[in-house]
């Protein structure tokens, strides 16, 4: 693992550009466990003041510091991502594989399953579960929902490389060596799926996030936990832009985007480094 | 006389098409055949592309179920084993030696494992023995493999690793399907000599699908020879090739070429050659 | 009986190189799949490249008709074509001089004939796409050619009417076979064209490729690892081993009398009908051309290997009339 951060670090620009923007990122997030306020309270610090020594970045309408919010929001907010990749990971690989696998009536239901998850409308959905559950709507709750609507598509993906595998021979000689349907698709067909898993990863991070900050700044979820969406939204509260206090949403914005490329470059060249043929020419293989 | 294999009026129909018109195809046609339990042979089934041979060896290995008939392993239909009771007698030989093991994995899991789930080895010493034991078979060794990744390894060094592989499971049977189409001339005839001799010294009975009619005269004992998934021929191998009774055989056996066709072509086409014999010194 | 060719080359190929050059991740890797080949084709005749999966055969006919792409390089060495004077190789020779030879001058016939009719579109229109800019003329007058032409293959010309999916393996090949030749071309490059099809229609598009040949007096490079199609149909051989060629003259010398303990286990091993002697297989396995033996690169494989085997690489001699071999054995005393 060591050695291929290190082959990374050396050979790929795409890697070492999207590693350091990523690594601000999380050492900002890290930062939110030093901050020197209270993360919910407001009017701790003189309002509206634009960026200079004391506030970096400037403070808000409602008396926090722009920096020290932004570390708290970029953590969670990252942290709703991960929470949604993960999990939407999970299950769009055991569908795909399964499916794939499978066949007959098994691929055919969840495929079924499938197909209805990839058309339902998604903001709709998610509006009505915020109206519905309103109170008790929190992070992780929005996460596992966002999850159940956000593996359907990479699933399919992932049962196309699955139908490819079950047929080559060395599926055949797995089974003939006596190896159950759970051990042949994680240790031989899961190989081959990772690189559309890592890929995806990042686009399914990107996408949550994008959803969650669009969801926060109309003000559909849990506006209480500062998260890049949530700061937006206040300052969109306190018409900051009209107001002149572009500080407020001008950084995190920029903080977002630099998520978002940075985790766009690692999808890149992780991609290129896993890729089962790069892989091959590595151990010297490939014909 | 027990059959250890036999194949009882075996047919296999696939339907293709889309939604609107699906139409039935008829691989194979009520074939049958059996391999006699007590005489070891090599049964060789001979057919080009289409023939059915290849759908024929999946129904022989239980990967696809007839359509109508029975495959029965000692007398019992094949449906109603437990297929890991049915893959500790009847194993596979695959064409490609390159795509029989997954390139991303080392070559030993997969006889490891073998040994394990068929083998009846239980801890690490039984394991290995039976694993080293049926790679001497082969000429090969475990320390020779342990280790290795597929793409180390050449063509018949691989088809050597997965006969070895097959042979750890102790069958009874081995189904071979184009087991030296894809392996090099400089290597084939060691993998097919190679067969001979799991057959007389293991007494095992082999299973031999080929297009090959040459490997098969020299192997084989006993041959069917199919079109569009019928046999239109069957008997013991050397007499049946020597002189062959079915116009579809006698077919393949005149297009076959061989060092001694030298010339076949310039003696019926090349006019200058013909006019002018020995031009070029 | 001899070769029909007259002893005019078409082909000159002067020690050719052509290696894979990869860089994945500080992984560097040079393989020396060509690594000093010279042969030559003369006009009318069929020369054949025989060789194993590793032996370089199928990139030295990319080498020669220029279709080299990364990561495979010509390193060294020369492939004159007579019709394309002032270029040593058609990769170093100016695109438009490149595409204008091709199809004219040289075509292919490769083993995936799917690959080169549309199928999306009926065989009329490939013809058209391949082969009307070269011959000119009217559409009219284009597809009079075109069916006298399928006439001469013995094709009937309703398959121009056809889908390729419509026909089958053994047609599509003979159709693309029609479409190699219908500019009359001076060279055409084989490879592989009949290792997908079935026994029996295999010889009829061997038969079919040589009364063409025969009938437009064109050269033909013809591939294939398939020893009694060699036998039957080249008029001169080579032997490929390693990316080298190891042996070369006419392929029936080559058969009665081969020289390189290479080609004589090549042909002994073969099995035949009626034949129910002994073969066996040769020891060892192909040599990795990322790092080849020293020396013949035959040497730990060969039973006549000789100390000087191993550190001097044999010279390609004509050790009889027509017929050079590269090796220490059969030529004492000649090294490079």
């Amino acid at each position: 693992m060591l050695a291929i951060l290190r082959d990374l670090l050396r050979y790929n620009l795409e890697f070492r550009i999207g590693l350091a923007l990523v690594a601000i990122v999380l050492v900002m997030a890290g930062l939110s466990f030093v901050s020197p306020y209270p993360a919910g309270d407001v009017f701790v610090v003189p309002p509206d003041i634009p960026p200079s020594i004391t506030h970096w970045l400037g403070t808000t309408s409602r008396g926090q510091d722009v920096f020290w919010q932004l570390t708290l929001a970029i953590r969670n907010t990252l942290g709703f991502g991960i929470m949604v990749a993960v999990l939407s990971r999970v299950i769009a690989i055991v569908v795909g594989l399964l499916a794939g696998y499978s066949g007959g009536w098994i691929d055919r239901v969840l495929m079924s399953i499938n197909d209805t998850f990839i058309i339902i409308p998604l903001f709709p959905i998610l509006i009505l579960f915020y109206f519905v559950l309103r109170d008790t709507m929190s992070t992780p709750l929005l996460a596992t929902i966002m999850a159940c609507l956000g593996w359907a598509y990479d699933a399919r993906l992932i049962r196309s490389i699955a139908l490819s595998l079950k047929t080559r021979e060395f599926t055949q000689t797995s089974i003939f060596s006596g190896m159950k349907t759970h051990e042949i698709l994680a240790r031989e067909h899961l190989p081959y799926v990772l690189p559309i898993v890592f890929s995806t990863t990042m686009n399914n991070m990107n996408w949550s996030i994008g959803i969650e900050v669009t969801l926060a700044v109309l003000g559909f979820t849990d506006i209480n936990t500062p998260t890049i969406g949530g700061m937006i939204y206040w300052a969109n509260q306190h018409t900051a832009l009209v107001a002149g206090i572009w500080w407020w949403i001008a950084f995190p914005v920029a903080l977002v985007a630099m998520t978002f490329v940075g985790l766009f470059l690692l999808a890149v060249s992780m991609n290129e480094y896993i890729d089962p043929r790069s892989r091959l020419a590595r151990m010297g293989g490939g014909r | 006389m027990s059959a250890l294999i036999e194949l009882d009026r075996v047919s296999k129909s696939f339907s293709r098409g889309g939604l609107f018109s699906t139409r039935r195809v008829e691989a194979v046609k009520e074939v049958s055949f059996a391999l006699d339990a007590d005489k070891p042979e090599i049964f060789t089934v001979i057919g080009e592309s289409g023939s059915g041979k290849s759908t024929l060896a999946r129904m022989i290995l239980g990967i696809h179920a007839p359509s109508s008939g029975q495959v029965r392993l000692g007398g019992r239909d094949v449906a109603t084993y437990e297929r890991r009771a049915f893959m500790a007698e009847v194993q596979p030989i695959f064409q490609n030696p390159f795509e029989a093991f997954n390139p991303l994995k080392r070559l030993d899991r997969y006889l490891f494992m073998t040994a394990e789930r068929f083998g009846g080895a239980t801890g690490t010493s039984a394991v290995d023995g039976s694993v080293d034991e049926a790679l001497r078979q082969v000429g090969l060794s475990l320390p020779e493999i342990k280790g290795r990744f597929p793409h180390e390894l050449s063509g018949g060094q691989l088809q050597r690793v997965a006969i070895a592989r097959a042979l750890v499971a102790k069958p009874r049977l081995i189904v071979a399907d184009e087991p030296v189409s894809m392996i090099d001339a400089s290597l084939r005839m060691s993998i097919v000599n190679l067969f001979g001799r799991l057959r007389d010294e293991l007494g095992l009975s082999i299973v031999y699908i080929t297009h090959d009619l040459a490997t098969a005269y020299y192997i084989s004992d006993r041959l069917i020879i199919m079109q569009q998934g019928v046999v239109v021929e069957q008997g013991p191998a050397r007499a049946v090739l020597s002189a062959p009774t079915h116009p579809y055989s006698r077919q393949l056996r005149d297009a076959v070429l061989t060092p001694d066709s030298a010339g076949a072509f310039r003696a019926t086409h090349s006019r200058k050659a013909a006019e002018t014999p020995g031009a070029r010194s | 009986m001899s070769g029909a060719g007259d002893a005019v080359p078409v082909l000159q190929v002067r020690d050719l190189q052509a290696h894979f050059r990869t860089h994945y991740f500080g992984v560097n890797r040079e393989v020396r799949a060509v690594d000093g080949v010279t042969f030559e084709v003369n006009r009318n005749e069929i020369y054949g490249l025989a060789g194993e999966s590793s032996s370089g055969k199928t990139t030295l006919v990319k080498t020669i008709a220029g279709l080299l792409k990364p990561p495979l390089e010509m390193v060294g060495g020369s492939a004159r074509f007579s019709f394309l004077p002032g270029w040593d190789a058609i990769g170093r020779a100016p695109p438009e001089v490149v595409r204008a030879i091709r199809w004219r001058h040289l075509s292919y016939i490769m083993q995936g004939s799917m690959n080169v009719l549309n199928p999306l579109r009926r065989v009329r229109y490939s013809f058209r796409d391949f082969a009307w800019r070269h011959l000119g003329g009217s559409k009219v007058e284009f597809d009079a050619r075109v069916v006298a032409h399928m006439e001469r293959v013995k094709l009937d010309p309703s398959v121009l009417d056809a889908y390729p999916h419509e026909l089958s393996g053994g047609m599509r090949q003979r159709v693309t076979i029609a479409l190699a030749t219908i500019c009359k071309p001076d060279f055409i490059i084989a490879d592989e064209p009949t290792t997908a099809l079935d026994v029996v229609v295999q010889k009829d598009v061997l038969g079919m490729i040589r009364a063409i040949q025969c009938e437009m007096g064109s050269s033909i490079l013809f591939i294939t690892h398939d020893m009694g199609v060699h036998a039957a149909l080249t008029d001169r051989l080579g032997i490929m081993y390693a990316g080298r060629l190891v042996e070369d003259g006419e392929t029936p010398e080559i058969f009665s009398r081969p020289l390189h303990p290479y080609t004589r286990h090549l042909i002994a091993s073969l099995p035949r009908i009626g034949d129910t002697e002994q073969r066996e297989g040769l020891d060892g396995t192909p040599p990795n051309l990322a790092a080849p033996p020293p020396g013949c690169r035959f040497h730990p494989r060969c039973p006549l290997a000789m100390p000087v085997c191993t550190t001097i690489v044999p010279a390609m001699v004509e050790t009889l009339p027509g017929h050079r071999v590269a090796c220490h054995a059969v030529n004492p005393g000649m090294a490079t």
